[in-house]
């Protein structure tokens, strides 16, 4: 059975969009972090834009970066 | 700030979790996620998040070895460590599609004579349903689906309320469908019948619903090409649209 990541996760809404196929969100305790989409997001086509409510999953290695794990439907 | 340790390739373990999952655990962690996905051509797209390169080998090395050939992956071109990755577990470039912004305020271009535009809604349900299958025959007869990327997700449903028709002598011959307007729309399909392209017919159908969205007071819509597609490029490019990022398809025999 798949486990869990145990990454933290939290939400944060996306400001910007940047070139390299990566997102600045800004989290709900007021950090930003730089973030990519996950795999899933990609393979489905989800777009993802300035304002969107999303979720992310913070590195354990460097919790300035992150993964967009799903786009909330605002 | 760092808040653990990158573990070494000998601490990881893959697993194949279900039929289309996998993980690599670490230290009683897991470091990465696998993902196998059929979509409904029947082609096989794989996933994977990691955090750290070799444990991203490790796991499509696991992937590869468990998964029939061809496998297939999509990544955002401006990634280019993503993109390096899958290649180095051998994959290759397939196609390449463009994403397009489409600003609204375009003008709007008039149906050829004799060509009337119905609206999102007018259209009748099976006429529609007759278009949508004479023109997906077509496009199956020449380039293949498997070329568009409209047509890689779960096929949407057909209602009239989600699509403008051509008519000409009361026959459909061009169909445009644009998702819901909430956000930034998605052009999805933009086609017409063979017999009756290269006569404007796409361009109105384009100017038309570029047309109410602008009167929804909507900016911009989007839309995604393949780069070989000349016909729907030169059509867009027409429209004021700008390229802004492109998506490539990758796939290992």
């Amino acid at each position: 059975m798949a486990r869990r990541s145990g990454g933290i996760e939290i939400e944060g809404i996306v400001l910007e969009c940047l070139r390299n196929a990566s997102f600045t969100v800004e989290l709900e305790n007021g950090h930003k972090v730089l973030a990519h989409i996950s795999g899933k997001i990609r393979k489905n086509y989800i777009k993802i834009l300035p304002y969107d409510r999303v979720l992310v999953e913070l590195s354990p290695y460097d919790l300035t970066r992150g993964r967009i794990l799903f786009r909330y439907r605002n | 700030m760092n808040s653990a340790r990158f573990p070494s390739e000998t601490d990881v373990v893959v697993t194949r979790v279900t039929d289309n999952q996998w993980q690599a655990v670490a230290n009683d962690r897991v470091v990465a996620d696998g993902d196998a996905t059929t979509r409904p051509d029947g082609r096989v797209f794989l996933s994977i998040d990691s955090w750290h390169e070799e444990v991203f080998d490790l796991l499509a090395t696991r992937m590869l070895a468990d998964l029939p050939s061809p496998l297939y992956t999509v990544v955002d071109e401006a990634d280019g460590d993503l993109t390096a990755r899958w290649q180095r577990a051998g994959f290759t470039i397939r196609r390449r599609e463009w994403e397009y912004l489409l600003p609204t305020a375009a003008a709007v271009s008039s149906p050829p004579g004799g060509v009337t535009i119905l609206a999102a809604g007018e259209s009748e349900e099976h006429l529609l349903r007759e278009l949508d299958g004479v023109i997906r025959a077509e496009v199956e007869a020449t380039v293949g689906w498997q070329q568009m990327p409209a047509e890689i997700l779960p096929r949407p449903a057909i209602h009239p309320s989600k699509y403008a028709v051509a008519t000409s002598s009361g026959r459909y011959v061009g169909l445009v469908r644009v998702a819901a307007a909430t956000r930034q729309p998605r052009i999805g399909l933009i086609a017409v019948k063979a017999e009756h392209q290269r006569r404007g017919i796409a361009r109105a159908l384009l100017g038309h619903v570029l047309d109410s969205l602008r009167r929804s007071g909507i900016e911009s819509a989007w839309v995604e090409v393949n780069e070989s597609n000349d016909a729907a490029i030169a059509l867009f490019d027409g429209a004021g649209a700008q390229r802004v990022s492109s998506n490539i398809e990758l796939v290992r025999h």
